[in-house]
């Protein structure tokens, strides 16, 4: 029964071919945000590719000319082992965070359909309240949470006796810095995916989830074969869309761990963007590292991308 | 009957559990807002203070330009939703609903947009800006609502189109048997059932332009032109005694618009559930 | 359904342009308004210096309005690149003295040199703070304001361990300290001093104190690093006995941002603190009677221990359409009347005539600075010196080791084309 109502979904999606009626009607549909895309951004990424091809410090800012050097602020940023060992560190981030958030972040919707109407309300009013603080201001939270003079989570786990963690310092390795930043980040991203994932479950056909509850199937079997196909253009947007905003972050891991203590030890692609290019004043190498992290992020997610584009297809 | 009644206690516990555990960071600023300095700085944890104090509102309202900037981020806020809302509600239609030429090279620039790192585009963004052809928009409100659409566009759209994907086919199909016009039918039809999806991008619009300090930090110099992320970061931003509770305060002050905001657009969600129902 | 879209998409039309001419009509900085960027400090512990140095100005230059932004320290150097590159840059600018060698080397700032008579007591301007705004023997900034590092510490519980003056050498700091922190090691967490091993300010004082330095170039203009030069090794390890001796051992990974040393001070759980003058401000609940402050010792007896000089400068950036006018702003905010009240509310005046006998002033007595290198900055904002620090703190290298290490570092950063 169950397979018969998902296949029927299924073929309802393909007998519907669409001819194209009037033709322009999608390119005027289009035309607005094309014409604030393009008028906005059209100068600066051309800028910035001509930056990241020209020798471009201080005294040419000061100027406003640089140098041409062709693609030697990419090479010589592709040579430093800096950049590479920088890279597995960012990747492996933002795997562990993209899993985290959009595992957590369905439980969390699927937990939203079954509890109470009151309480629904209340969890959600608490996720938009932690959707809605200032990352700064979360940064702060956390850092006296997980400090280590006077830190609350210091406090929680000797008094629970779970080990000796009286002045622990959470910072002092580069692991457990990024286990509080991935605590932070997935923390404020939660919110987000559990509303979205929640508005895409009320798409989900009803009489088919109360079929298949008569018919005795259990949870899983529900979830994957009814719940998840409606839902995976959701998911799939999510995951594509976390997986460049968590390869991206900079607020979090430069705040929480310090500004004063971001060292080659411990960079993420963002903030070593921002030490060796913008830091050190170096624009041209900080536009090839743009432009370098652009294409990786679109490696990285381009699996999603093209799911996403095929689902689109199918209709 | 009894077994869901269990059933439902259950996911109850389960649900107060996570509520407790991810509110506490923000139970934790609304209570610093509410402590002395001295119980803000003790060494050990004052979980709630006993006489809460009101001192750090009154601070924090008081301090110069803080109901100005405040005026100056709904401003910018509504102004970057609404256009956002509708240029891509339309866009959605039209990569999700037809077939055309550059369709697929559009989605995919739409997400390569987003994968450029904000960082790298500052200071290209403000020699646009501040040569723009129909005037310079450099500490201008106008400056930033625009930079503020153009990170905002590629997600509404992207979310959107796959929210337009996953209505079933056969509605459409209905409507335009009635006769009426493609684009009258889409509308009509289409914009209650997407209303979820409005929804969650319009709320994601609201908080990421109303949090976002970077571009306008730079694009914003008079602190009569500032938003309210600008005024904060003046709270913390000099070199001597920062005042938390000040902060905290104005933190507190400021989420409040944004959870009224969803409170009214929230019912859209609840409508969306009941629309499933009714067909 | 239609109309209810039609009616949002034109609120929305009406609502940008709205906006657009609202912000239009707000005029942008016409010819006659000069544009002051200071940070935040003013902002909350001076702004009727401000105020005195406009009205002064306006009054001696009718039809100027001076509009002051107020920026903070943290991005305040990436939104002034932003309006280099825009050409639409602030008419006065205050940077830090660390941040002014770059913008020098790069030929932002206005050439003030001809004009030096203009500026009050330039002829006694503090020597450290002269030497932040000159490059390659020309005057590009106007000393601001100074802060030294002064010991910041608890009389009552000093006393109680029967000390009634303040330490004249090092080892006597060192023992008093010592017995401090025995006497209330009953408190959880106590340590009897509270800096932070990170603190370069602090340990590169040792440094200098033992005649040691941190780079300097050779005959043919290279950088090279000094740290594990004799000197600076004897300062460095007579630093890690006195850290090892008196702090906390945990905060050998900390860097005094956070928490801050006041905060711990005022949770009772330290009895001194290393830093800016202005501590005092911020330690309560600690009664004020209860808080000092002297000038660190040095290892030699009745020196003062060099302390770093931080302070601000204002400069003209050369892309100013009104740089007579900015001089004259300069002229009247550092004026003798301003630096006088600077002075009383806790600062270190630009010039040596005006200095009192502040604790925070006789501190500066003796003072140290950065190598005037073009890339220091990035030695900064790469935290070498951080790391360099932990490392032999924490034991994980021995000091020479570490030291070799953070002078090639440095070395590899200054001489960086």
């Amino acid at each position: 029964m169950l397979t018969a109502a998902a296949a029927t979904v299924g073929s309802r999606r393909r007998v519907t071919g669409r001819q194209i009626a009037g033709r322009s009607v999608p390119y005027f549909l289009l035309l607005p945000v094309v014409g604030v895309l393009a008028a906005i951004l059209g100068y600066p990424i051309y800028f910035l590719v001509k930056l990241s091809l020209q020798r471009y410090g201080l005294p040419e800012l000061v100027q406003r000319h640089g140098e041409y050097i062709g693609l030697d602020n990419f090479r010589a940023v592709l040579h430093d082992p800096l950049f590479w060992h920088v890279l597995l560190r960012t990747v492996v981030f933002t795997a562990v965070n993209v899993g985290l958030t959009i595992v957590l972040g369905t439980l969390g919707a699927l937990l939203l359909v079954r509890v109470s109407t009151w309480l629904r309300l209340l969890l959600t009013i608490g996720l938009v309240l932690v959707w809605a603080m200032p990352p700064v201001v979360a940064v702060q939270v956390w850092q006296w949470m997980t400090n280590s003079q006077n830190g609350v989570l210091n406090y929680i786990l000797t008094q629970l006796h779970v080990g000796n963690y009286f002045q622990h310092n959470w910072y002092e390795t580069t692991f457990s810095s990024y286990a509080m930043v991935t605590s932070l980040i997935v923390w404020g991203a939660i919110p987000f995916v559990v509303i979205t994932v929640y508005a895409a479950l009320s798409q989900v056909p009803r009489e088919l989830l109360e079929a298949a509850q008569i018919d005795g199937a259990r949870a899983w079997r529900i979830f994957k074969d009814v719940t998840l196909p409606v839902l995976m253009p959701v998911l799939l947007i999510l995951t594509s869309l976390s997986i460049i905003w968590d390869f991206g972050a900079f607020t979090q891991p430069y705040l929480l761990i310090g500004p004063g203590q971001q060292t080659s030890s411990n960079y993420l692609m963002s903030t070593y963007l921002y030490y060796e290019g913008f830091g050190k004043n170096d624009f041209g190498t900080g536009a090839a590292i743009s432009l370098l992290m652009l294409v990786i992020v679109a490696g990285l997610s381009v699996v999603y991308v093209r799911r996403m584009l095929r689902v689109g297809e199918e209709a | 009957m009894s077994r869901r009644r269990t059933g439902r206690l259950g996911w109850n516990v389960v649900g107060i559990v996570v509520f407790g555990v991810m509110v506490f960071p923000v139970f934790w600023m609304i209570t610093t807002a509410l402590k002395s300095n001295n119980q803000i700085y003790s060494f050990n944890p004052v979980w709630f203070p006993r006489h809460p104090i009101l001192g750090h509102f009154s601070d924090a309202i008081h301090r110069p330009y803080f109901w100005t900037d405040v005026k100056n981020t709904v401003i910018v806020v509504v102004a970057t939703v609404a256009i956002a809302l509708a240029l891509s509600f339309f866009a959605a239609i039209a990569l999700a609903k037809y077939r055309f030429t550059g369709r697929k090279l559009f989605i995919v620039l739409v997400i390569a947009i987003q994968m450029l790192p904000q960082a790298g585009l500052i200071i290209p963004l403000y020699i646009l800006l501040g040569r723009f052809p129909t005037g310079n928009l450099v500490n201008t409100l106008t400056g930033v609502i625009l930079v503020y659409l153009t990170f905002a566009l590629p997600f509404c759209v992207w979310t959107l189109r796959g929210f337009v994907l996953g209505i079933p086919k056969d509605l459409e199909e209905a409507a335009m048997v009635d006769g009426s016009s493609r684009i009258g039918a889409f509308i009509r039809i289409l914009l209650p059932l997407v209303a979820p999806g409005l929804v969650a991008t319009s709320v994601f619009a609201f908080i990421t332009s109303w949090n976002e300090f970077i571009f306008a930090s730079t694009l914003l110099h008079d602190g009569s032109k500032q938003t309210i992320t600008v005024w904060l970061s003046l709270l913390y931003g000099g070199n001597r005694f920062v005042d938390w509770g000040a902060i905290m305060a104005a933190s507190t002050l400021i989420a409040i618009p944004i959870v009224i905001f969803f409170l009214l657009v929230q019912r859209r969600i609840a409508f969306g559930l009941t629309a499933g129902a009714v067909k | 359904m239609r109309y209810r879209v039609l009616a949002l998409a034109a609120v929305a039309v009406a609502l940008s342009v709205v906006v657009a001419t609202a912000s239009a009509s707000a005029k942008r900085s016409n010819a006659h308004t000069l544009t002051v960027w200071l940070q935040v400090d003013a902002q909350n512990g001076w702004p009727d210096l401000v105020a005195a140095a406009n009205s002064a100005f306006q009054s001696s230059h009718p039809g100027w309005n001076v509009n002051v932004v107020y920026k903070q320290w943290n991005s305040h150097l990436q939104e002034f690149d932003a309006t280099i590159a825009g050409n639409d840059t602030p008419d006065v600018i205050e940077m830090g003295n660390t941040d002014m060698t770059a913008y020098m080397a790069s030929k932002e700032f206005a050439n003030l040199g001809p004009y030096k008579a203009s500026f009050n007591n330039s002829a006694s301007w503090l020597a450290g703070l002269k030497a932040s705004s000159t490059y390659g023997g020309k005057l590009y900034g106007v000393p601001y304001y100074a802060g030294s590092r002064v010991i910041t510490y608890r009389t009552d519980l000093f006393k109680k361990a029967g000390f009634k003056k303040p330490p004249t050498s090092l080892s006597q700091f060192q023992s008093q300290l010592v017995k401090v922190g025995k006497m209330q090691k009953h408190v959880k967490g106590f340590a009897p001093l509270y800096v932070g091993g990170e603190d370069w300010f602090t340990a590169l004082s040792f440094v200098f104190d033992y005649g040691g330095s941190i780079a300097t170039q050779n005959a043919h203009g290279k950088w090279v690093g000094t740290l594990a030069s004799k000197k600076s090794v004897a300062g460095l390890t007579r630093f890690k006995q006195f850290f090892d001796a008196t702090q906390s051992r945990s905060t050998a990974t900390l860097d005094g941002s956070n928490p801050f040393p006041y905060t711990v001070f005022s949770q009772g759980r330290t009895a001194a603190n290393y830093g800016p003058a202005w501590y005092t401000c911020c330690v309560k609940p600690i009664k004020a009677s209860k808080v000092g402050q002297f000038v660190m010792p040095s290892h030699t007896k009745g020196k003062p221990m060099p302390g770093f000089l931080g302070g601000s400068d204002l400069a003209v950036p050369i892309q100013s359409n009104s740089q007579a006018e900015a001089r004259a702003w300069i002229a009247d905010f550092t004026s003798t009347a301003n630096e006088k009240a600077l002075e009383k509310k806790g600062n270190i005046p630009n010039a040596t005539n005006l200095l009192g006998k502040s604790v925070n002033e006789r501190a500066a007595a003796r003072s140290w600075f950065i190598p005037q290198a073009k890339h220091w900055a990035d030695v900064q904002t790469g935290n070498i010196l951080k790391t360099f620090l932990a490392q032999f703190l924490t034991g994980h290298l021995s000091v020479k080791k570490a030291a070799q290490v953070a002078d090639q570092n440095i070395a590899q950063t200054l001489n960086e084309p």
